[in-house]
Parts: structure tokens; C-alpha cells; sequence
């Protein structure tokens, strides 16, 4: 659906894309994460042909965006950050002249504007001003404009920014429902949310792709050991000693506060200790008082990834034969 | 056509839903009619023709109007980004500035084309006005529906090239401005460049369209320099996104 191959765009002497090659396959929910300034909206803006590239190519549904930009755009459904809309105009009216730029006529442009509007739940406010309404709805207002003509690709810039859980939570939704129908490049600050939305992860950092799996793989990858910690009323040398000697426990850190310790084992890949731990506490009856799992998240593999000392080109094996591959 | 009628019909939508359009034209109606009377009252006994003292007066408001309207066209939409959303929709540069061009053009239309009732109703209120001379009347009107297609076009160009329309309005009044007055500062300089330049000169041009001395020069002026305007901002279009 999307194939960008070597993609390079120059902003006078900064370079703020640095031969950037990603493909998105049809019917992906792709999750383009990077820091402020990595290039996400520069790749997103030469993909919906609002820029050129310096350098390397991008096709969409295998239209090249330079040899016809305008059947791409009839491909995209692309929503802008801060979705600039018009604000005299009425919701309805607003989308109205949106279907009309996008090809649609008559009965067609009516029941699709319906439709946008109802998926995404426009309905109350279809003839507000855009000007009066509150940053949700604009938001709204802008994924209805994205939605009309039935893109065969999505492109979102930062589609929850500026909303309330509640209303992230709605959006979120909508795009998981998209996907069936759509495929979808959204990009995100919210990592969580990207997590749960997201089949797979662009990590982007200096106008470099650093990183592109899904989100599990990612953190199996860079954390791939998982941590228990553990809370428990016990001598703390016997504690280390017995919970070292259990299979599957790697390393253990302990420290004492008010009485009890807190430790933190880490476990071979893959492996679930705790109920080990808590039959060896039951046997030596040590109280316990906290026993979890705790597995990295997106948040510590885009920090580790996009951090000043982080480790700057590191990829999943995937990726990187996935862009090789590219 | 689909695409340049939707965007023009959004255009003059949106100038009539905002209160500058109806402020502009009161204003525009208000100075043009002071303008139109003060030269009735000075001018009786002069010989001079009606369509004079009205074109005469009007093609100078004509300069406020286009700066208030062409200001917001493109400046607006870059301040917004909305223009990001305009050119990733499926449609050409060449029908968004025709669009915009048109929708502007037509309320500037209507409002040039409300003195033009100046005269009729003076005739109507002094029985001692003597008749009107229509072809006159009509130049008068052609020649500045024509200066004024020119120096929105010019305005539209000018609000392509920066996101600040206070600096799109200043710059739109100094260019038409010299558009209006070039001849006549140029009069001044050495013969040679003055004559050249007394051809660009539209308050001449006015003047004499509205005496009934119709020539086809200022038309092609005029129709070419507002052509190579809108070809110049379909360029500055492209290369706005590079």
C-alpha cells in the first residue's frame, strides 16, 4: 500500500530525512513514533504529496506520489496536525465542500457525509459552527474529513492530540474499526496508545528509522528479560540465597526498607517465576506482601531508542531484514 | 470544474459570512459616494461628464477594496495550515488560485457595480442633471472592473507570499497604489520614460474610458497583467510546498 524507499528530504542545509525505506501492507494499523523534530509529519506530508523528496521515492496503492500526485490523493484520506479547519463554516456545510473537492457528487456526497459523520459521532453538532466547537469535536470534524471518500490509505498526524481520555479512548476505537476497510499510518506521542491501536511500530529518530516491528517484538527485544518484583518479610540473606537457587531466576537485588525486602529478580526470557517464589515463601513462611510481573513497555524501547545515549540505529533483527528486505 | 466552482462558491461564502466584507462595502459605498458628490459640486459648470467624476473617485476606493479582499485569500490559509488540507485533497493549484480568484472577483464585482447608481439616482433627485451618456458610463465601469481584476490579482500573488495579512494588505496598498499612480510620478521624471509609463498609468486610463474614448490597449493591459499574476501565484503555489 505504502512503499517508501530511500527517502531523503533536505530543508536547505538540515537534513531532516535521511534515506528512510518502510513499507505498510494493506489493511496495517502502522504506529509512526519518533521525538519532536525526528521527521514523523515531513514523511507523512511528501506521502500525502503536500512535499516533494530530495531524494527516493514513494508509492501509494503503486502510484508513484511525483508522476501523479493527484491519484494518490484520491487514495489518501490524510489528516493534518492540529486539523486546520474552516472556522465560519458549519460542520455539515464544512463537509460538504470537502466531498465535492474529493470527487464525490449528489446522492453519493450526501450519504457519505452522513456516514463520516455518524462514525464519528457528529451527530449533534452537524450544523455548529466549526468555530465554536471544542477541540474533540474539530478533531472529529477533521477524521469525518480524512474518512469521506473511502481512502484506501489513512494518514493521521497526531490524531488524539489536545483530547480528553475519554474522547482519546473514542478515536481509538474508530481506528481499530478502520482497519478492516482501511490501512492506516498514524503518528502519535501517546505510546500507550499507540501500543494498544497499533499492529505494528516506525520508530523515527534524527530522519532515520531506528526501529519497525510490533510493538511485543520491539520489547521482547531491547527488555527481553522480564522482572519480578517481590515484597517479603524474611532474613535477607536466606531470602537471596533461596530465591537465587530457583531455576529460571538470573539475578536478584535486594533491599531492605522498614522491615521488609524488596526484591527484584530477573528471569529468563520467557519464563513466569512467581509461582515458584510464592511456593517457596508459603514453605519458608516468609510473609509476602507484593508479588508482580513487570514487563517493559513501548515507552522504555522509544526512550532507549530516540534517548541522546541510546542506542542510536538500533534495530529488531526483523526490522532490519524487513527495510533490507524493503 | 467541479472543483474550481466548489472552492469559488466557498470563497464568496466566506467573504460574505464575515462582518469585514459588509464593513468594506459601507465603507467602499460611503468614501466613493463623498468622492462622486464633492466633484458634482465643485465641477458644475466645468463641462466635465458624470462617469469622470464617478470612475475618477471610485478607482482610487477601489485600491482599499482590493487590499481588504485579496488580504485574508491566501495569507488566511497559510496562517490556518489549512492549505495543508486544500492540497492533499485531489485538486490542482491552477483551480485552487482560479477559485479563490473567482470567488473574490465576484464580490468585488458586485460592490464596483453599486456606484454605478450614483448617477442615476442624482439624475432622478436634480431634473436639472442633463442626460447620461451610457457608453461613457459603460467605459467608465469596463476600465475599472478591469484595474481592479488586475490589482487582485496582484493582492492574490502578494497574500501567497507571506502568512501576516497586516504585511499581505501593506504591500498589496503600495503595489496597487503604484500601479494606480505610475504614470503620473513618472510624468514627472525625464521625457522619454515618462511617456512610457504615462501608457501604464490607470487614473489616465479611467479618465479617458469614462469620457467615452474607448481603447483596446489598457484591455490588453490589463487582461494580460492579471493573467501573468495568476500564472505567477500557480508557480508560487508549487513552490510554497518544497
Amino acid at each position: 500500500m505504502i512503499e517508501a524507499t530511500h527517502l531523503t528530504k533536505r530543508y536547505g542545509r538540515i537534513l531532516a530525512l535521511d534515506n528512510v525505506t518502510f513499507r505498510v501492507q494493506r489493511g496495517e494499523i502502522v504506529g509512526f513514533l519518533g521525538p519532536n523534530g525526528a521527521g514523523k509529519t515531513t514523511t507523512m506530508r511528501i506521502i500525502s504529496t503536500y512535499l516533494p523528496a530530495t531524494g527516493g521515492t514513494v508509492r501509494v496503492c503503486g502510484v508513484d506520489v511525483l508522476d501523479d500526485p493527484l491519484a494518490v490523493r484520491r487514495h489518501i484520506g490524510y489528516m493534518p496536525e492540529n486539523v486546520p479547519l474552516y472556522p465560519e463554516m458549519r460542520v455539515r456545510e464544512y463537509l460538504r465542500y470537502r466531498g465535492t473537492l474529493k470527487g464525490l457528487r449528489g446522492r453519493r456526497l450526501r450519504a457519505r457525509v452522513e456516514e463520516a459523520m455518524a462514525a464519528c459521532d457528529l451527530g449533534d453538532v452537524r450544523r455548529r459552527v466549526i468555530g465554536r466547537l471544542s477541540k474533540g469535536y474539530a478533531q472529529r470534524v477533521g477524521l469525518a474529513d480524512a474518512l469521506l471518500h473511502e481512502p484506501d490509505v489513512l494518514i493521521m498526524d497526531e490524531p488524539t492530540l489536545g483530547l480528553d481520555p475519554n474522547q482519546q479512548r473514542r478515536v481509538r476505537d474508530l481506528i481499530r474499526s478502520l482497519a478492516r476497510r482501511h490501512t492506516v499510518l498514524l503518528s502519535s506521542h501517546i505510546l500507550s496508545e499507540v501500543e494498544q491501536t497499533c499492529e505494528r511500530v516506525l520508530i523515527i529518530d534524527k530522519g532515520r528509522v531506528v526501529a519497525s516491528d510490533t510493538p511485543q517484538r520491539l520489547v521482547s527485544f531491547l527488555r527481553g528479560e522480564p522482572h519480578v518484583r517481590m515484597e517479603i518479610q524474611g532474613p535477607a540473606d536466606a531470602v537471596v540465597e533461596k530465591v537465587m537457587a530457583l531455576p529460571h531466576v538470573r539475578n536478584v537485588a535486594c533491599e531492605t526498607k522498614g522491615g521488609w525486602q524488596h526484591l527484584t529478580c530477573r528471569c529468563a526470557r520467557g519464563a513466569d517465576v512467581r509461582p515458584a517464589l510464592f511456593a517457596l515463601a508459603a514453605a519458608e513462611q516468609w510473609t509476602v506482601r507484593e508479588l508482580r510481573l513487570e514487563q517493559s513497555n513501548l515507552e522504555d524501547v522509544f526512550a532507549e531508542l530516540t534517548s541522546e545515549q541510546g542506542g542510536e540505529g538500533v534495530a529488531s533483527p526483523d526490522a532490519a531484514g524487513r527495510e533490507a528486505a524493503a | 470544474m467541479r472543483n474550481f466552482l466548489a472552492i469559488c462558491r466557498r470563497e464568496l461564502a466566506a467573504t460574505f459570512l464575515s462582518p469585514v466584507a459588509y464593513v468594506t462595502m459601507l465603507v467602499f459605498l460611503a468614501l466613493s459616494g463623498l468622492i462622486f458628490w464633492y466633484a458634482v459640486v465643485t465641477g458644475v459648470g466645468t463641462g466635465e461628464p458624470l462617469p469622470t467624476m464617478l470612475f475618477g473617485g471610485v478607482v482610487f476606493c477601489v485600491t482599499i477594496l482590493v487590499t481588504v479582499v485579496s488580504m485574508r485569500l491566501f495569507a488566511e490559509e497559510i496562517r490556518l495550515g489549512s492549505l495543508e488540507a486544500l492540497m492533499t485533497a485531489p485538486v490542482t493549484e491552477s483551480q485552487v488560485v482560479a477559485g479563490k480568484y473567482a470567488g473574490a472577483f465576484l464580490f468585488l464585482l458586485l460592490t464596483v457595480t453599486l456606484p454605478v447608481g450614483f448617477p442615476f439616482i442624482l439624475r432622478a433627485m436634480s431634473p436639472g442633471v442633463a442626460s447620461l451618456d451610457y457608453g461613457a458610463l459603460l467605459g467608465g465601469y469596463l476600465i475599472t472592473v478591469l484595474f481592479a481584476a488586475f490589482a487582485l490579482a496582484t493582492g492574490l500573488l502578494i497574500s501567497l507570499l507571506t502568512r501576516n495579512q497586516i504585511v499581505a494588505a501593506i504591500a498589496c496598498f503600495c503595489v496597487v497604489w503604484l500601479a494606480l499612480l505610475l504614470g503620473n510620478v513618472a510624468a514627472m521624471a525625464a521625457p522619454g520614460p515618462a511617456e512610457v509609463a504615462r501608457y501604464l498609468s490607470a487614473v489616465d486610463h479611467v479618465l479617458a474610458f469614462s469620457r467615452g474614448s474607448v481603447d483596446t490597449r489598457p484591455i490588453a493591459l490589463y487582461l494580460s497583467g492579471t493573467a501573468f499574476m495568476l500564472f505567477a501565484a500557480v508557480r508560487v503555489l508549487e513552490a510554497l510546498r518544497r
